[in-house]
């Protein structure tokens, strides 16, 4: 794209900063990156930063605190494109675990007692809970072909395509032996693909990090696993491990029907 | 009153922040705390396997995340009694230099040396200092080409099992880490000269502890079962509590610590006070070279202990793959059928000791406990922030406290996301001292100390409060009436004392501030008067809820009463402490 | 056709000589007793001892992603570094099958250079094999093979008879004439025919490929798809190992610091749910029933229909490789009109809770 650079700002609420960091870590496209674009906001690697109108702006992470919800809410207003960076921002990530607000506060006060905190938290959300998001970047964290695919294609002006298919498909690219069928307990055909079944080819089962893959047929993976051996309770939470708010809906009507 | 705040941190791992209060002439608040949410990490393990805590735990921090895998692993196996063999050790030990080298060059090139240099980032620094940018993206990116080879990716790599790896790295992916080592070193060399001769501004100096773990054997190294404390303390893994004796405070939503009644640091800088003398090699000399007194109590030089840590990673490098490569049969995964135990792991994260700890029941986790560096050092990056800030103002340079605050922060390399984000400044000229003095009076019965001569007119506020306080049945004593004994005497190890003094802040007379006494111990003017009263004699915990209640006089001559102003000031205080 | 005879011990010594100039591939042992087809750099990596690969060998002339071309405002430039010279050893009668049909379809109406490139630089050495539960090449036809090789070689005893494929697997044999036995003895020929019949009786699995297209038509809508839906996790992976899948999908990835893109090519799987997305957000196979149902059509009904042979090949990578079973034999037992027990249990439950 000719003309004016695009304005960016590259924002960070409650997570592991891992998507931000990914984003340092393509060390050798870091300059080209920086040059393409007017890199507006992006704490974790400059002093300088302007809150202001932004073309794009990448979140990252789950909004956990009344602040967060705030901010977030002011980043839509100021930005045209919002994406959604990472498997927190995505899905809520690990923390967005405990939906029920009774539960979340036992949990809270066993960490933090009865002390009243300042800065006043919120059950954990994707951002998707509180406002618009026009693109998706799973992953945790995200991976860097990813990002760098899809931050060109933004740049020079082309649509971002997302592919939606299971870790299956790149574990298959890598000839690896499916580990389901061995036994093992593998969320690969329920997991969106983009870190490129890195699990599976280090014999290791997919633990499922890149949050749900749209059209993941959950029921059968569960009988599947049921037949395999492991138990109902088992199998519900390693499920739900990295899935965030995104299967609630789908236990629910699991739940009724079984 | 000011109020210095930088709200989100820039240039560290995370969003946090740092507020100062400028209250006059004191600096009446110094709080590091963090922007980001909770997210009850140690609760979400609860009721999962051994295997899920050490995929789930890791995702604390991207930064640490090698760390964090080390620890929860090296933790899991201690509970559940399961031993892996040397080999195994030797290629954990190779993947945790990767992260080493990735953060710690991330850290000294990217995030802090800019301040030294007068850049706001990296980037704009690179039209001066290309090379140097660039030789360090590409140390960095070799850092994380070695967690990739070994853990499975950059960051959250899940290679790592309890009790093994899930696959081993071929032998040229080894050789390949050695002769890129190699090739680094001059680049190395280069790093430890610049880092350890960078003029770091001698404030904040002060003494402190430094803790880190103790290797098990007689060299250098990023990890142990003991815990060495700088006085020489040696706590065993499973009574780590002993050391970090955590709290929760109402501004961070990471809980802070103190050994032994005071705060303590940990980090790369920790670890070479501790045990620079084991460094060998290259590094022994360097450290020969440049060790000195600033290292042992200026935060600062903890950009030159992580340089100097950098070289000690590229001198073993090439050690560990030729120990590697001696191994025939790669060791399969360790396999276990314990389902009960309880264990602790500890690392050396590249900013500091991480703790890791679990109780398994039936297979499952039950309880888990995890401390982060950057917890550990709240304290005392809040201490040492207080001593700039209250430093600089003395010495008439307000306008330098920020900056100072944010390197300070950034000195720690925090990352903020395991625990905290960056500085913020702010001047006030009446703190709410109502509330704070309120919430004092709710969680303590406070002593009232009062300073003062009530024949030079506004001076006399002190002893005239206590007059009305002990009217009103309130704990409370005058200077005249005390010497330093009795102070002790009068209040329990837990009770906090309020001094009470005519205060010259330059505010308008009558302006009532409630500081806290920590801040007026670190100000050569405020300190003068307290001083006698105080010295050493109290906890570090009893000074931190301690405060010192002042009043600006608007005339401190020889008369025997009251200014219109501090009347009226008297009678604020009295309305308030009545209820 | 001219066949040869070559002692076991000459084989390396063949190989050697016949991959001076190309890259030697051929089967490897991997985790779990599986295998792949690897590059040798050590003969004794090579185990011959197999049955399948994971990945059929067409990965080595369409790999899984490869780069097309690079296309700027200034025109285009094709990108065949996928392509090298290759020495294939090893491959199986089902899998050159795969090959013939792969040529077929890379031929008709458009010829796609990635594939002949690949192709032309590639000799083909086939291996003969020994079925275990989950072959059915024999109920297929393609447990023998005529064509589609430079040489194949037929494991007896110590040695093996090498037939002579193509003029390019003639010229092979004479860059080291000298190991090869020309004269083949009665004795070695009653051997052959031997070890042919016993092989026909060692197949265990048996589909009638026959009876597939007009149970195809009968029970097109018949619910077992449904139920096969129900199962399905439409993982892929049934269509990626399959020898003769072919479909790909297409990704332009723009590069950042030039005005240029990469136009890349992948492997794409009908099973997919994107697969049959189009412009407008319309997908018109968006039930994984009807995702299957195309699948097996095409495997067991169209191709048939059109070729007078199923695209299948026999190898029985589906049967090996679904986690839930959903594969070329459970299906056709299926169509027959048979509860097939590893999966229908499972879904009864999954239907009537």
């Amino acid at each position: 794209m000719k003309g004016k650079k695009l304005k960016i700002g590259i924002y960070e609420l409650t997570g592991c900063a891992g998507d931000a960091l990914m984003i340092l870590n393509c060390e050798k496209e870091l300059p080209a990156i920086f040059q393409a674009v007017d890199i507006q906001s992006f704490l974790m690697a400059k002093s300088d930063n302007i809150d202001d109108e932004l073309d794009v702006a990448l979140v990252e992470g789950s909004v956990t605190t009344e602040k967060e919800v705030e901010e977030l809410k002011d980043i839509r207003k100021r930005s045209k494109i919002v994406v959604a960076l990472g498997l927190c921002a995505t899905v809520g990530g690990i923390q967005a675990r405990f939906q029920d607000p009774q539960k979340w506060q036992e949990n809270f006060r066993q960490v933090y007692g009865e002390t009243k905190m300042e800065l006043p938290a919120v059950v954990s959300k994707p951002i998707d809970a509180y406002i618009k998001v026009d693109f998706y970047l799973p992953g945790c964290p995200i991976s860097k072909e990813q990002f760098l695919n899809f931050f060109t294609r933004v740049v020079k002006g082309a649509p971002p395509e997302s592919y939606p298919q299971p870790v299956c498909v790149s574990c298959k690219y890598k000839e690896n032996d499916c580990l389901l069928k061995n036994g093992l307990f593998c969320l690969g055909p329920l997991t969106a693909d983009g870190c490129g079944a890195v699990c599976p080819s280090h014999n290791l089962p997919c633990v499922g990090c890149w949050g749900p893959v749209q059209g993941g047929n959950w029921t059968s993976e569960f009988y599947l696993l049921q037949d395999k051996g492991f138990s109902r309770e088992f199998i519900k939470k390693k499920m739900a491990n990295f899935a965030g708010t995104k299967l609630s809906e789908f236990w629910k009507q699991f739940d009724r029907r079984d | 009153m000011k109020k210095i705040t930088i709200d989100h941190l820039p240039r560290v791992e995370g969003n946090g922040g740092i507020t100062a209060i400028i209250d006059g002439q004191a600096v009446s608040e110094v709080k590091f705390y963090i922007n980001e949410g909770p997210r009850l990490i140690e609760r979400l393990v609860i009721g999962r396997t051994p295997e899920e805590d050490v995929s789930l735990t890791p995702r604390i921090c991207a930064i640490c995340t090698v760390s964090h895998k080390l620890a929860a692993v090296r933790a899991m196996e201690n509970a559940l009694n399961v031993q892996v063999p040397h080999q195994t050790n030797l290629l954990r030990e190779l993947m945790h230099m990767g992260e080493m080298i990735e953060s710690h060059s991330l850290h000294v090139y990217y995030l802090a040396l800019p301040d030294y240099l007068g850049f706001p980032n990296a980037i704009a620094m690179a039209s001066k200092h290309e090379f140097e940018v660039k030789i360090a993206l590409e140390m960095k990116n070799f850092g994380n080409h070695i967690m990739k080879v070994i853990n499975g990716r950059f960051v959250h790599g899940e290679n790592t099992v309890i009790g093994g790896f899930g696959k081993w790295p071929s032998r040229e992916e080894l050789l390949w880490i050695k002769s890129r080592a190699i090739q680094f070193m001059p680049f190395v060399y280069k790093t430890v000269n610049l880092f350890c001769t960078l003029n770091y501004p001698d404030i904040p100096e002060a003494e402190t502890q430094y803790a880190c773990c103790l290797p098990p054997h007689e060299k250098y190294g990023f990890w142990g079962d003991e815990i060495l404390v700088s006085n020489g303390d040696r706590i065993f893994r499973e009574d780590y509590r002993q050391l970090t004796n955590e709290f929760v405070v109402p501004h961070s939503y990471a809980r802070h610590s103190r050994y032994q009644d005071k705060p303590y640091s940990v980090g790369a800088l920790a670890r070479v006070n501790n045990l620079g003398e084991r460094l060998e090699g290259e590094a022994g000399r360097m450290f020969r070279k440049y060790f000195n007194d600033h290292w042992k109590k200026n935060p600062l030089y903890n950009n030159a202990a992580q340089a100097l840590e950098i070289l000690y990673c590229f001198e073993r490098l090439p050690q560990l793959v030729d120990e590697l490569l001696e191994i025939d049969n790669t060791p399969e995964i360790v396999s276990y059928q314990t389902q009960e135990g309880q264990g602790t792991g500890l690392v050396e994260a590249p900013r500091g000791l991480l703790i890791h700890h679990y109780r398994v029941e039936q297979g499952l986790v039950k309880g888990a406990d995890i401390i982060t560096p950057t917890a550990q050092n709240a304290e005392d990056i809040e201490r040492y922030g207080m001593i700039a800030a209250q430093t600089l103002l003395d010495r008439g340079e307000e306008e330098k406290i920020r900056d100072r605050l944010d390197i300070i922060v950034r000195a720690y390399d925090p990352c903020i996301s395991c625990s905290v984000h960056l500085a913020e400044v702010k001047t006030v000229e009446e703190t709410a001292w109502e509330n704070q003095l309120a919430e004092i009076k709710r969680q303590a019965s406070p002593l009232f100390i009062g300073i003062g001569n009530i024949t030079q007119g506004d001076d006399g506020i002190g002893p005239t409060l206590i007059t009305k306080l002990k009217e009103l049945g309130i704990k409370a004593v005058c200077s005249s009436e005390l010497d330093t004994q009795n102070i002790k005497s009068l209040v329990n190890s837990d009770q906090p004392f309020i001094f009470v003094d005519a205060l010259d802040a330059g505010k308008k007379p009558g302006a009532i501030s409630l500081i806290p006494l920590l801040a007026v111990l670190y100000s050569s003017s405020l300190s003068h008067r307290l001083a006698p009263f105080i010295q050493n004699e109290f906890s570090y915990s009893q000074l931190k809820k301690s405060y010192l209640l002042g009043i600006q006089p608007r005339s401190i001559t020889k008369q025997q009463h009251l200014s219109p102003e501090v009347s009226q000031a008297l009678q604020r205080l009295i309305d308030q402490l009545e209820n | 056709m001219k066949i040869v005879k070559l002692k076991k011990s000459n084989l390396h010594p063949f190989l050697q000589a016949a991959s001076q100039d190309a890259e030697l591939w051929a089967p490897v042992r991997q985790k779990n007793n599986k295998h792949s087809f690897q590059p040798i750099k050590d003969f004794a990596t090579i185990d011959l001892n197999y049955t399948r690969t994971i990945l059929p060998p067409r990965k080595l002339f369409l790999p899984p992603q490869f780069n097309m071309f690079q296309a700027s405002l200034q025109g285009y430039k094709e990108d065949f570094s996928h392509v090298s010279p290759k020495v294939i050893f090893g491959v199986h009668p089902c899998d050159l099958h795969g090959l013939l049909i792969f040529d077929e379809f890379h031929r008709q109406n458009f010829e796609d250079p990635y594939y002949l490139k690949a192709k032309e630089n590639t000799l083909i050495f086939g291996h003969s094999c020994w079925p275990d539960d989950k072959c059915f090449c024999q109920s297929t036809n393609t447990h023998l093979v005529e064509e589609g090789y430079d040489l194949f070689f037929s494991e007896l005893d110590d040695y093996y008879l090498v037939w002579i494929g193509s003029s390019r697997g003639d010229d092979c044999l004479r860059l080291a004439p000298e190991l090869f036995d020309e004269s083949l003895s009665e004795e070695d020929i009653k051997g052959y025919i031997a070890w042919q019949e016993k092989r026909n009786q060692a197949f265990k699995l048996k589909i009638n490929f026959f009876a597939m297209p007009d149970l195809m038509e009968l029970r097109y809508h018949h619910s077992l798809w449904e139920k096969l839906g129900q199962a399905c996790l439409s993982c892929g992976s049934c269509s990626l190992v399959c020898p003769t899948c072919n479909c790909y999908n297409v990704q332009d990835q723009p590069l950042l610091s030039q005005d240029a893109s990469n136009i890349q090519r992948c492997w794409d799987s009908c099973m997919l749910e994107n697969y049959s997305a189009v412009a407008g957000g319309e997908n018109f196979r968006e039930k994984r029933s009807q995702r299957l149902k195309l699948w097996y059509t095409h495997k067991l009904q169209a191709y048939i229909s059109k070729y007078g042979k199923p695209a299948c090949v026999g190898c029985g990578r589906c049967i090996a490789t679904c986690p839930v079973d959903i594969n070329v034999f459970t299906v056709s037992r299926a169509l027959e009109g048979e509860e097939v027990e590893a999966f229908w249990n499972r879904l009864a439950k999954e239907v009537n809770p």
